[in-house]
């Protein structure tokens, strides 16, 4: 009984065993084999290739849009640093974090993960919120009670300020009140390198028990106003800055894997031309020996 | 011996000749003092730390004129025009959407603001046009959100027509 339900499984691993048989063991299968293994290493050189090429000309445009969201942020935190501003002690957080719904870009994502997964140990009571899919995939695996909201479909192109300012709206509409909201992204330090950091947006009363905050005068109606819109730009400065990293990674991923693709299509085209002439040779050996054999008759 | 010590005396008395115009701020110095500007956009920046003389602007309080050396303070932007003053005399109007113009201790103004354009930008007719259809949403039946956009849209031009001209 046992024996029988073992069989197919021997069968299948015999047959796996002679497909991946070395090269050099039979002459006509192998040569076709390496000659689609080529095709297709070379269909895939050619998408890669595309992509590179299709991530290098958005690169530039969101290279700027992301260079104007860094300014406007910064602007628009300069207050909150003059007016030194803290999160509350033993006050709810909420992490956003802001990634994106497509792959094939290197480790984009997973640093994301990584680095909310950090924070989480520092703050075990934080609610979060995700910013696209690839995140909400991984970080559901070990914290997904910690999750309120998730939105498909943003960052999918150039960040509009439409669109951070409909999240921020939806954090706004969430029950809980957060002294604290830490938006993580990737922030773009040269083409090669990005690095997951925080951003962050403080409620009212943080904002009015910050150490600063009496050299300003300040409107009470305002304040509210102030922190929802600081959240809002916040979120747009990190989703810009994040797609900016995000097309830069895809042109650098993309660009090995041409860079790959092309390695091995170069080691097979040798390998598919020696086993040519080996064949050929064969066949010479073969024509020659019967040639003189029947000479000889 | 004498004439020296009376001679000191003279170099003492002179700086003090020339630093007493410094003791005394007047209006032309407080106005030679530039104010930093940082005039940002989502997609935009206008202004990066620039200094200018005086800038307008449109608070939810009133409108203000921003000095260097003005209090700290951080006001809430109505939709409306925004006037630069720059080094030479020149001024610039910007139409913004609203925003939050913050005045920082350090002779900074920074000005966050969802849309602006210059002034000059602006069509007429293009204004008349959509001021047209937000009043027919506006008075239209609607969902409660849509009249609410609309009646806010109409806020803005109606700001807007009275400055075009």
């Amino acid at each position: 009984m046992f024996s029988r339900a073992v069989r197919p499984a021997v069968r299948a691993g015999s047959a796996a065993v002679t497909r991946t048989a070395p090269p050099n063991a039979a002459n006509f299968a192998t040569l076709r084999e390496i000659e689609g293994r080529l095709k297709s290493i070379k269909n895939i050189e050619k998408i890669t290739n595309t992509m590179k090429i299709v991530a290098s000309t958005r690169l530039t445009r969101a290279q700027k849009a992301m260079d104007e969201s860094r300014a406007y942020g910064k602007t628009s935190n300069t207050v909150f640093e003059q007016a030194e501003t803290k999160p509350l002690e033993d006050s709810k957080t909420l992490f956003v974090v802001a990634s994106s719904d497509k792959g094939l870009c290197g480790g984009i994502h997973s640093g994301l993960t990584k680095a909310t997964r950090r924070l989480l140990a520092e703050y075990p009571n934080a609610d979060i919120v995700i910013l696209g899919e690839k995140a909400k995939a991984q970080l559901s695996r070990f914290a997904s009670d910690k999750i309120l909201l998730s939105f498909a479909n943003v960052c999918k192109d150039i960040p509009t300020f439409a669109d951070a300012q409909a999240v921020a709206d939806q954090i706004s509409l969430l029950p809980t009140d957060y002294s604290s909201v830490k938006v993580i992204y990737n922030s773009f330090i040269n083409a090669q390198s990005y690095e997951a950091t925080t951003l962050e947006a403080y409620s009212e009363e943080a904002i009015t028990q910050s150490a600063n905050i009496s050299a300003f005068e300040i409107d009470d109606e305002a304040l509210a106003s102030l922190r929802e819109y600081s959240l809002a730009n916040n979120l747009f400065w990190a989703m810009a800055e994040g797609h900016a990293c995000e097309i830069s990674a895809r042109r650098n991923a993309m660009e090995n894997a041409s860079k790959n693709a092309g390695e091995m299509i170069n080691k097979f085209q040798i390998l598919y031309n020696r086993q040519r002439q080996a064949a050929i040779t064969g066949e010479l050996v073969e024509i020659i020996t019967g040639a003189t054999a029947s000479e000889d008759m | 011996m004498s004439s020296f010590r009376f001679a000191r005396s003279a170099l003492r008395a002179r700086p003090s000749l020339f630093s007493a115009p410094v003791q005394r701020r007047g209006y032309a110095e407080a106005v030679a003092d530039k104010i930093k500007l940082s005039l940002t956009l989502p997609h935009q920046t206008i202004y990066r730390s620039t200094g200018v003389t005086q800038v307008n602007i449109p608070a939810a309080s009133g409108d203000m004129g921003v000095l260097a050396n003005h209090v700290p303070s951080i006001e809430q932007l109505r939709p409306g025009l925004v006037e630069i003053v720059e080094e030479g005399g020149a001024t610039k109007q910007y139409f913004l959407s609203g925003g939050f113009a913050v005045v920082q201790p350090d002779s900074q103004l920074s000005i966050n603001a969802v849309e602006g354009y210059p002034l000059e930008d602006f069509s007429a007719d293009a204004i008349r046009n959509q001021v047209a259809e937000a009043q027919k949403i506006a008075s239209g039946s609607g969902s409660e959100q849509d009249i609410a956009e609309a009646k806010i849209e109409l806020e803005v031009l109606e700001t807007l027509q009275a400055l075009v001209k």
